[in-house]
């Protein structure tokens, strides 16, 4: 019975949760239900001895209460079986919060891990490390040739990789966000040379307008990589932003080499970009790669200003 | 050692230039930044050596060494392209990695010299080898190792050891570069490498039939087999 009951005690608790409970809400629940087990236990067996034995307390037991009258007995027996219950509920208790607590550290290790591998795997390809790359080998260059050059580059590359870094912060000023870009095309001048022209038509009213970071400098270097990089000529970008109808709308436009279908629509970059505007503005916001012309590419996003 | 460089970043020529002034053994006679102009330098330099950027506009470095007739001994470079690197680890081709470190520059290079047949001049002795590309794998094919070049449509199967690799190139354009002296057109499909003829033996109707090294059997038509008899006996 004190088994069966115990049993039965842990499938309610383990129903009901109770093990994430506060320490006294839990202490009353267990004390509770140690309880009424015992008392439960303490009935059958007084109920099956008096069957047995035509008495309430077993005869073994009797032997140990010889000098107490019968309600002195009887108030023993109840008090052993609470003892009896309360110590082993407690035993299991102090047992079951044990593998509660391993269990809890483990999936924390494994958790980190994945946070970990997932910041990472995000930053690498936030990083492109082949604009890393090849920019640290064009500026390792610049260092005998243009030594003025050259420190600018390192600031700008400076510059790009905590903006990089610090892109965790939703929303940024259009403002900001073109300083990033800025840079950026900086240390691509450096590479592409008179390949890229940039031209800008950023509206005033549009550069406080708040967008997410790195959602601009996605475009740009899609535009960049799929687009001008491919072209031996190279080509003009052209960057627009302005407010209409409270919604702020970007467009980057570039040349791409014809009759090549782009990687790019399905680039990882331009789905984290959708994915981002998605959760941010929901409906609100939009993303479209406009690739109806086969030597042009542009890409417009329009989101509540 | 002629050394050309191609890459589509002026800044990176330059580096690399610079790099490789610190070798006294190597002259860097060119440059060029995009497959046509890279073509063009070969042809008219005959470097022995091309360091090749891989992701270059309007073709990759590979597609340029699928152009051409005679490729010369290559170390590829890149920034950072994953396939690429995969691509030379899986087929164990030399590449830098840029910013290219001198230590590793001069392993690469001490690797171009090691087993160059050098002649009076101090000039290096053109490896003759093609580069193929058959889906993810790419080989520099020898070609005196190649045993026989069939023909397949427009374009040519190689039997080379124990692979069979396309060649993307019809088989007369193929045949004006092989040394006539190592390889003989057998039919109308077929050349083979003379070094590896094992067996000989006569056909039907003033026919050989040849037997080569590594199992293949070649059908020699009755024109060419006659050219063959006078050659061989000549020899």
């Amino acid at each position: 019975m004190g088994l069966g009951s115990t049993h039965g005690l842990r499938r309610v608790a383990a129903r009901r949760d109770w093990l994430s409970l506060a320490p006294v809400p839990l202490g009353i629940r267990v004390a509770g239900g140690t309880l009424l087990c015992a008392l439960l236990s303490c009935l059958t067996a007084m109920t099956l001895s008096q069957a047995v034995y035509g008495q309430r307390v077993a005869p073994i037991t009797q032997s140990f209460y010889r000098r107490l009258p019968p309600s002195g007995q009887l108030r023993n027996e109840v008090i052993f079986f609470v003892v009896v219950h309360a110590a082993w509920t407690a035993a299991y208790l102090a047992f079951a919060m044990q593998r509660r607590r391993h269990r809890a550290e483990v999936r924390q290790a494994q958790l980190g891990e994945a946070l970990r591998s997932a910041e990472l795997r995000l930053l690498v390809s936030q990083l492109n490390p082949h604009f890393l790359f090849n920019a640290l080998n064009g500026l390792r260059s610049l260092i005998a040739d243009d030594p003025d050059r050259a420190r600018d580059a390192v600031t700008q590359l400076a510059r790009t990789l905590r903006y990089t870094l610090a892109s965790g912060e939703d929303l940024v000023s259009l403002e900001r966000e073109l300083e990033m870009v800025e840079d950026y095309l900086a240390l691509e001048s450096m590479r592409l040379a008179e390949r890229l022209v940039v031209e800008r038509e950023i509206e005033p009213a549009a550069r406080t307008a708040r967008v997410p970071a790195m959602l601009l400098q996605t475009l740009v270097e899609n535009a960049i990589k799929h687009g001008i990089a491919e072209l031996r000529p190279g080509g003009t970008l052209r960057i627009g932003a302005r407010i209409e109808g409270g919604e702020l709308v970007l467009r980057v436009d570039n040349p791409r080499p014809a009759g090549r279908t782009p990687a790019v629509a399905e680039g990882l970059g331009l789905r984290n970009a959708t994915e981002r505007l998605r959760l941010l503005f929901g409906t609100r916001a939009a993303l479209h790669l406009d690739l109806s012309r086969p030597d042009r590419a542009t890409a417009r996003v329009r989101l509540p200003a | 050692m002629k050394a050309l460089v191609v890459d589509d970043e002026p800044l990176a020529r330059r580096e690399l230039r610079r790099l490789l002034a610190a070798f006294p053994a190597v002259e860097v006679v060119g440059e060029a930044g995009d497959v046509d102009e890279a073509r063009a330098r070969i042809d008219a330099l005959s470097p022995d050596v091309v360091f090749l950027d891989i992701q270059m506009p309007g073709g990759t470095g590979f597609d340029l060494l699928t152009q051409i007739d005679h490729v010369p001994r290559v170390v590829f470079t890149t920034a950072y392209d994953q396939y690429a690197v995969r691509a030379f680890d899986v087929n164990a081709l030399d590449y830098l990695l840029k910013p290219i470190e001198p230590e590793r520059l001069a392993a690469a290079l001490r690797k171009v010299q090691a087993g160059a047949v050098v002649d009076a001049d101090g000039r290096m002795e053109p490896l003759e080898q093609l580069f193929i590309r058959d889906g993810p794998r790419s080989w520099f094919v020898a070609l005196r190792e190649v045993s026989l070049f069939t023909a397949e449509g427009n374009y040519v199967r190689l039997a080379w050891g124990r692979e069979r690799p396309l060649l993307g190139r019809s088989l007369a354009a193929l045949e004006r570069n092989l040394d006539p002296r190592r390889f003989f057109r057998a039919s109308r499909g077929q050349i083979l490498n003379l070094d590896f003829v094992e067996q000989v033996e006569p056909g039907s109707g003033g026919r050989l039939h040849v037997q080569l090294r590594g199992g293949q059997e070649v059908e020699m038509s009755r024109r060419q087999a006659r050219l063959f008899r006078a050659r061989t006996t000549l020899a």
